[in-house]
């Protein structure tokens, strides 16, 4: 039975075949986006042991980082900031902020409070208050976090989205918005090197208003 | 027949190795392969890298996969077969193109990757991303703020099978789904097409004529977008793309689109190049292999001073 012999080798070559291969599902885009990366736990997991002590030690006075961010950049990162390694991102800082609300817009989503930290009448830094909030500042700001320990882009935004999600719920969804103007605010946080012109755009850890 | 393919592809790079056999007097090669250059961001990263190959005394081998993961694949075989000391490469696929880039390190030939990742780590040396999540949430606020904050408005995805359509895509949520009413009407993939951008959003627009806002995976289905909504006498929709290219910026100095980000495609390209160049002379790799790169928002206060994928001041 030739026919049969052909038949045989083919099955045993196919078998062999497949002894070779391992058979990896293809993930669907929203498995790969998702795929047990819980970044709401993570957040939560690290927010009071590590990330609240992180800032709240690496944090100098705002008038004081700005100030030596602006004469030296590079020394004002070492002792108060962080960024990845390669790549361009900008110096993330850690800071502390003590002043008077001399503006709030909370009309917007992305609300906001301007803070004159030095008693001049001048707003020093603009506090996001949410809910929503821009850029990924804590996250950033963390020496513990690294985008190379992440699958991917979508993990790491993810990722840095979860801090703001995690910070609107414990604090700033609290915070009333009735006449802000006048206050004093305290607050820990963190915020990226503005671009030139602007302020500081902090976002807290940490935040009491009051008086 | 796919084996028999298989092994003819095979003897194929074989028969182009030994047929171009690189005589020893010859610069050292590489390799730089990236989507068509039909779209000029991509255009701009092969001529950035070209360039800084040049300057740094190699040849050059440049090729374009039009995103294909199997003609990426026969790609890298020439890339091995013809010695290249590196490859360069904008990939066809964040899951497709793992093997291609395995393939080729297991061939003693590194690959440094450009614009887009791969969902793996330890297969190429390098690899140098813009932050389309960064990036893709300043168009986002740009678009919100231009829209008031409310308004119908669509999204123009990317390919799918690219991780970049998801990444801009989840960023531009992440942003205007924080604003209540701003209400998507229509959601489609034009595949990072002009054509087809152009030809979706005639469609939507029939289909969806009370649109304010149009936002873009990128910048060629953007410029297909603002043709059909000026074909149709709609000049009132806000339209804000994603790459930073000559076209929007024209576009946004005519008053046609409102905003982009760019993408710093040139230096990445030249970035990548030189960490080859470093890689190939010394064997020392970067210190960390994934890389982002900011982007910077285009609108029409500094669309003077945008040039080929990089700001000049």
């Amino acid at each position: 039975m030739p026919g049969m012999r052909g038949a045989s080798v083919i099955v045993l070559a196919v078998m062999m075949g497949l002894a070779g291969c391992k058979i990896i599902k293809t993930p669907t885009a929203e498995e790969s986006a998702t795929g047990g990366f819980d970044p709401d736990r993570m957040v939560a997991e690290i927010w009071e042991s590590k990330v609240v002590p992180y800032l709240d030690k690496r944090a100098g006075p705002l008038s004081e980082v700005a100030s030596l961010a602006a004469s030296n950049l590079e020394a004002a990162g070492a002792k108060y900031g962080h960024k990845e390694k390669q790549g361009s991102a900008p110096w993330t800082f850690a800071a502390r902020l003590s002043g008077t609300i001399v503006k709030a817009e909370t009309k917007s989503r992305s609300a906001y409070v301007e803070v004159d930290a030095d008693g001049d009448g001048k707003a020093d830094a603009r506090v996001q208050i949410g809910p929503a909030i821009r850029g990924t500042a804590i996250r950033d700001s963390l020496d513990f976090v690294n985008f190379n320990e992440f699958k991917n882009q979508i993990e790491w935004a993810q990722y840095g989205k979860a801090f703001n999600t995690h910070v609107n719920g414990l604090v700033l969804e609290k915070l009333s918005r009735d006449q802000l103007v006048g206050k004093k605010l305290e607050a820990v946080g963190a915020y990226p090197v503005p671009a030139k012109g602007q302020l500081p755009l902090f976002v807290p850890v940490e935040l009491t208003v009051g008086g | 027949m796919k084996l028999t393919r298989r092994m003819t592809m095979a003897a194929f790079a074989a028969f182009l190795a030994a047929g171009s056999a690189i005589p020893a007097y010859a610069a050292d090669l590489i390799a730089i392969i990236t989507p068509s250059h039909d779209n000029p961001f991509f255009k701009a990263e092969a001529v950035g890298a070209e360039a800084k190959a040049k300057e740094l005394g190699y040849e050059t081998l440049v090729l374009v996969h039009d995103d294909d993961a199997n003609k990426q694949s026969q790609l890298i075989d020439t890339a091995i077969g013809r010695g290249a000391k590196a490859i360069i490469l904008d990939n066809a696929g964040s899951e497709a193109s793992i093997a291609a880039v395995q393939k080729a390190k297991d061939a003693g030939v590194p690959s440094f990757l450009i614009d887009r990742e791969i969902n793996a780590t330890g297969v190429a040396v390098s690899q140098i991303v813009s932050n389309n999540y960064q990036g893709a949430q300043l168009g986002a606020e740009e678009f919100v703020r231009l829209m008031g904050e409310s308004g119908n408005y669509v999204e123009l995805l990317g390919r799918e099978a690219d991780l970049n359509a998801g990444i801009r895509s989840k960023g531009y949520h992440d942003v205007i789904d924080e604003y209540p009413e701003m209400k998507m009407v229509a959601q489609q993939s034009a595949n990072w097409s002009q054509t087809e951008g152009y030809s979706k959003m005639e469609t939507i627009l029939q289909a969806n004529p009370d649109i304010k806002g149009v936002i873009s995976g990128n910048d060629t289905m953007a410029m297909g977008a603002i043709a059909a909504l000026q074909a149709a006498g709609r000049k009132d929709v806000i339209v804000v793309g994603f790459d930073g290219s000559n076209d929007v910026r024209d576009s946004i100095k005519s008053g046609g689109i409102k905003a982009t980000v760019l993408q710093p495609a040139y230096a990445q390209a030249q970035m990548a190049v030189q960490q080859a160049h470093d890689f190939i002379a010394t064997g020392k790799k970067p210190a960390e292999e994934k890389q982002l790169m900011d982007c910077v928002l285009i609108n029409a206060e500094n669309a003077d001073q945008l040039e080929t994928f990089a700001l000049t001041n």
